[in-house]
Order: structure tokens, then sequence, then C-alpha cells
């Protein structure tokens, strides 16, 4: 305590020279809790976004092959492109995959979509209502899609409410009639419009830049079928594919991997062509949080070095002290002080300023931090351990860093020291 | 130790420094002993050797031959450590240049020897300020060195070396930087010292100053000189 005392009144005797001296460790520990903070910050934000897509799904695109070799003759004199997953796929992840939850279709359309004159950029997504409570979609007015809608293949909708400033009409959305594709729907839900957003996005095959609708699976299915008529180059082209993703809910999230990999095994055997593609969001997130935690350790690696020039600085700073405090060390000496104890009164300072200068480090970097997130957005998470952690590296380095000159001191010669002017 | 009444004994004490060609003896087979209740004064011309013999005595270097006894106890040959403790416990120092350590209080710079005292011992503010007031400087207490003067600040020193209640004080030319009449001060405040019983070696050119002391010793060249 005593020591404690009588460093804090040194440092306060050079208070702007103290201050200067710590101005390192301020700045190290104030950027080291930055970048740890953005770094938790988007570790969170990754978790957000690829954990809406639920960490216990397995989910199932078609991708267009590079080519498409299963041209099968079709209809109306033109070629009918057929690829993708299928009716068997589905049926097959249903039956023989154990540990299969719910197994969901969707079919996927780019429609046509006119709301009395008015065209309207949107993709219509065909799914079942189960699909929408599994992925947390939020209805802020009307009502869901339901089983009976489906049941009695009823031509509703709901859409985002983006979509609905598009339409810009005055008239209560709910009841109003889209057309699409050359069959009216009625919209009966206001989806909130909290798009997914990146990875998540693509994973789902969504398309940020229009507006999603979803109409039940089956109404959709029964009344317009799978495939698709397209005019391009002067003929029409006709693609048929029976479904666009299939959403597996896993029962138990911790056999996710295991029955990934079952279903990856059926959809081999089911297709010779590379016309789908699997996301499992868990591996995905796991994989993403290693890549974000190397750049957030590099990241604190290079802030350290700032700390690593604050702890220099001290030394340097204490070690003129020394020299300038020689005749107070030969004083102290004369009275009796041990070796061990000119050591302990250096190594206080340094110690006590250098842990001053992480603590109005760890003030500083909430400024800093709360000034970043104004002016990019950034997502920044201050965990409680890494201010624990800054603060022990701050009296850590003004220990190593005070040994020296301390034990400088303290080799003095007490009679050369006294009489030092 | 024959004699229980002697507090300094040096014997055939000398001092060499460096090494080889270079090497100097400052010390030249020095004895001195000094009994309990003495105000002894050690005299001689700048080189003569006088202060290397201070630092012995204050336990601050060690001689490179001989013996010291101080109080009784041999501490020629201690570690620094010892010496320090000895230093703590049974030398006053009164410095020509006061050395009251600038940033802390006047009687911060009285308690300074009791920081280094293990266990720490109780009722030390009241004791330092008790010896401040016993050299009239009872009302200085919150003062910083810089704001006293130069007598003021001897006074303070000599409460210092009072502190620890020490065998012996050891004085080096503490009247050096004063004018004649804080230096006089100065001067009966040692007298009074001695006149309660207390040891005191004191160093100094001045032989008016010496003549103080009851016994003078001359140093020249490395020996003793004549005893006035």
């Amino acid at each position: 305590m005593r020591l404690l005392s009588m460093a804090l009144r040194n440092l306060r005797g050079y208070a702007l020279r103290s201050f200067l001296t710590t101005l390192g460790v301020v700045f190290g520990v104030a950027s080291v809790i930055t970048m740890l903070a953005i770094g938790a910050g988007a570790e969170q934000a990754l978790l957000d976004e690829i954990g809406r897509l639920g960490i216990g799904n397995i989910i199932l695109n078609t991708v267009k092959p590079p080519e498409a070799t299963q041209d099968k003759g079709g209809g109306g004199g033109g070629w009918v492109h057929e690829y993708g997953l299928n009716y068997k796929d589905l049926a097959m992840i249903r039956n023989t995959v154990p540990g299969v939850g719910r197994a969901l279709p969707v079919h996927r359309r780019n429609p046509r979509v006119w709301h009395k004159s008015r065209k309207v950029d949107a993709t219509a997504y065909a799914v079942k209502p189960d699909h929408l409570k599994l992925f947390g979609y939020e209805v802020v007015r009307g009502r869901p899609l339901t089983h009976l809608d489906e049941a009695s293949l009823r031509q509703v909708c709901l859409v985002r409410s983006g979509l609905i400033q598009q339409l810009k009409s005055f008239q209560d959305p709910l009841g109003m009639d889209l057309l699409i594709n050359g069959l009216w729907y009625r919209i009966v839900g206001v989806l909130k419009d909290d798009a997914f957003r990146g990875y998540a996005a693509s994973a789902l095959g969504i398309n940020s830049k229009t507006k999603e609708i979803y109409v039940p699976y089956r109404t959709e299915i029964a009344k317009r079928g799978t495939r698709e008529h397209r005019r391009r180059q002067g003929s029409f082209e006709a693609t048929d594919v029976k479904l666009h993703q299939i959403v597996i809910e896993v029962e138990n999230p911790d056999e996710v991997v295991k029955v990934a990999q079952m279903v990856r095994r059926v959809l081999t055997k089911n297709h010779d062509d590379e016309d789908w593609k699997m996301v499992v969001p868990l591996e995905v997130l796991r994989q993403r949080r290693k890549t974000q935690q190397v750049f957030t350790y590099a990241m604190v690696a290079i802030a350290s070095i700032s700390l690593l020039v604050g702890g220099i600085g001290i030394a340097n700073i204490m070690l003129a002290t020394v020299t300038e405090r020689t005749r107070e060390i030969g004083i102290r000496r004369a009275l009796g002080a041990k070796r061990r104890h000119i050591v302990a009164q250096f190594l206080t300072e340094t110690t006590v300023l250098s842990t001053l200068g992480g603590i109005l480090g760890v003030a500083v970097s909430f400024g800093l931090i709360s000034l970043m997130q104004n002016f990019t957005g950034w997502d920044a998470i201050v965990k409680p351990i890494s201010i624990v952690l800054a603060l022990t590296i701050s009296m850590g380095t003004g220990i190593v860093f005070g040994i020296f000159p301390a034990r400088r001191a303290a080799m003095l010669d007490p009679i050369a020291a006294l009489r030092h002017e | 130790m024959s004699e229980t009444e002697s507090v300094l004994e040096l014997r055939a004490v000398t001092k060499c420094f460096g090494e080889g060609d270079a090497r100097i003896e400052v010390l030249k087979g020095l004895d001195v002993h000094v009994t309990r209740g003495e105000f002894v004064a050690i005299m001689g011309p700048s080189g003569s050797g006088k202060s290397t013999l201070l630092n012995i005595i204050g336990c601050l270097d060690h001689p490179t031959t001989g013996a010291y006894f101080l109080d009784g106890e041999d501490v020629g040959k201690l570690s620094d450590n010892r010496l320090s403790t000895i230093r703590n416990e049974r030398i006053g120092f009164v410095f020509q240049s006061f050395n009251l350590v600038s940033q802390l209080t006047v009687l911060e710079n009285v308690e300074v020897p009791f920081v280094y005292r293990r266990p720490h011992p109780s009722g030390v503010r009241e004791r330092c300020r008790a010896l401040l007031d016993s050299v009239g400087l009872g009302h200085r207490l919150k003062h910083l060195p810089s704001q006293l003067s130069g007598g003021e600040r001897q006074r303070v020193a000599i409460a210092r070396a009072l502190a620890n209640d020490p065998v012996l004080i050891l004085a080096d030319e503490p009247t050096g930087n004063l004018d004649t009449e804080t230096g006089e001060d100065v001067l009966r405040l040692l007298e009074g010292l001695h006149a309660e019983g207390r040891t005191i070696v004191m160093i100094t050119h001045d032989a008016d100053v010496a003549a103080r002391a009851n016994r003078c010793i001359h140093i020249q060249d490395g020996r003793i000189g004549e005893a006035a």
C-alpha cells in the first residue's frame, strides 16, 4: 500500500510526462480491445446470419449442370431441359434416411407479376406452410399460409412488405390480387422486411434484389406444373425442374453431419450429374468462424505491437527517470533501503503507470468502438474477458519493461548515487 | 570486543581503488576508536581520504583489509543487504547537501527510514512529528524541502538522522553549505544531541567547527595525523 501511494505520488509529480509515457500503452490496449470487439461482433453477425438457416437443417439446392445432357423430348417441338432435384430424391430422403424430421420441397419461379397495370419484380416460392415456420418468418399483418390453403388449392400468397411499396398503391395490401404468371393470387399476409443477408440468402436461393412472394406449394404445382417456358434467341426453351430446393430438418441437431453424409450418398446414387448442391449451415458456420477467428487473432497480434512499443516507451522513460533520480536512490540506500526496496519502488511505478494506461485504454476503446459503429455500422461486442485480458497484459507490460530500469536503479553504487548532481 | 563502551572501532583499515597499475591506496592502515557519548571531528584536506573513511564508517562501503566493529559487531564483511539494515537501524546520516527527497514533504522525509523496516513499527508519525518539533520545525510538516531555507533543511536532515534512534550520528560537513549564522544553529543542535549522550562523528575541514567537538582526528594522506 505504501509502495502504491508512493508510486502514485511520484507519477503525479510528473503528471504530463507520465501521461505521455503511458500513451503507448493506452493506444495499445485500446486497439487490442477494439480488435477483439470487432472480431466478436463479426462472429456474432455470422452466427445471426447463418444461424437463421438453422444449425439443425440441411439445405439442398438444384444447380444448373454445366451441360444439360439429360435432354428429353418434350411437347411443342422444343427441347425440355430436365435437371435438378426430383420427387424421387425427396421420397428417398423422407423414407430411407434415418434421423430426418421434415423434408420440405420448394419450387421457385421467376414470374411476371402484375398488379393492375403495374409490373413488379419478384420471385415466387412455392413452399409448404412448415417452411415459413422452420426459418422463422414473421408475419406482421394478416395470416401465414396454412395446410388448409394447400389442401384446397387456394390461390393465396404472402409477400415481403417491401413489395407493397413497389405496388405504389394506397389500398390495404391484404386482399389485393396479384397476377402471377397468369394466375390470380390474393395477398393474405405480409412478412416482416428482414430478408436473409449474405450467405444465408444465397444458401436459400434468394436474390436480395427481388422481393419474395410465397405461395402454397400444392396450389402452384397443381395449377402451373413445374415446366417453365422461356423465349430465347427466337425459339422457345423449356426447362423442367421438379424441385429447386429441399429443406431437411434433422431431428437431433447433433446428428446433422451424419445425416448430411447419408443424404449425400442417396443423391450421388440418384444423380449422374452435379446438378445439386448441399448446404449444411452448421459446417459453414464452423468453417466461417474458424476463418473469422484467425483473422481476429491476426488483427490482435498487430494491435499488440503497439502495446509492445508502448512498453518500450515506458522502459525508455523509466531509464531516464532513474538517471534523474539517482540522488534520491542514493539517499534511500543510505537510509537503509535494500536493493529489493529500490526494485520494488520502480517496478511499482512502472506497473501503476502501465495499469493506469490500460484502464485509460479501455475507456478509449469504448469511445473508439462507438465512433466506429457510428461510421461503419459494424457490429462490435466488448466481452468482459477481453477487458480483463487487456488489463492483465498492460500490467504485465509494466512489470516486464520495468524490471530493467528498476534493476539498473538498484545496482547503482550508493556512494556514487549520493554524489550525483 | 574488549570494551563494551566502544561504539566504533576501526583496526588497521585500508582501502584501495582500482586494479593493477591504476591501483590507488586511499586509506593506509587506520585505527580509529570512538567510545559511547563522544563527539569526534575528523579533519583533513580534500583528497586525504576522509570521505572514504566516512563511507566505511557509514557502512556504505567495505574496507579492503582490516576490521570494523560497529557497536560491537564486525560489519566489515557483511553483505549489501545486511549493511542496508545496519544503516537503517544504527546510523543517522547528516549530509553537507542535506539530501532530502524533493518530492516528499518534510514529515515524510523524516519517515523514510521507517519505510524500510519490517515489520512496520507503530507510532512513527507521532515520533517524527515530535522530532521535527524538537528541531523547531513543527509548523513546517507539510512543506516540501524546496520551500525551506538551507538551515531549515539541515534541521530536517538532523531530525531524520535521529528518527531511527541511531547508535551513531554521522555528519559529513553539516555546515558546509550554510552561512555562519545558520551553521551555528546546526552546530548548537549537534552539541545539544551530544549533551543528551549521543555519539557523533563529524567530518569537516573547518578548524573552528572541529573545535566544537571534544576530540579531533586529523587525516593526512590516508594516515592519522596528531590528535588535537
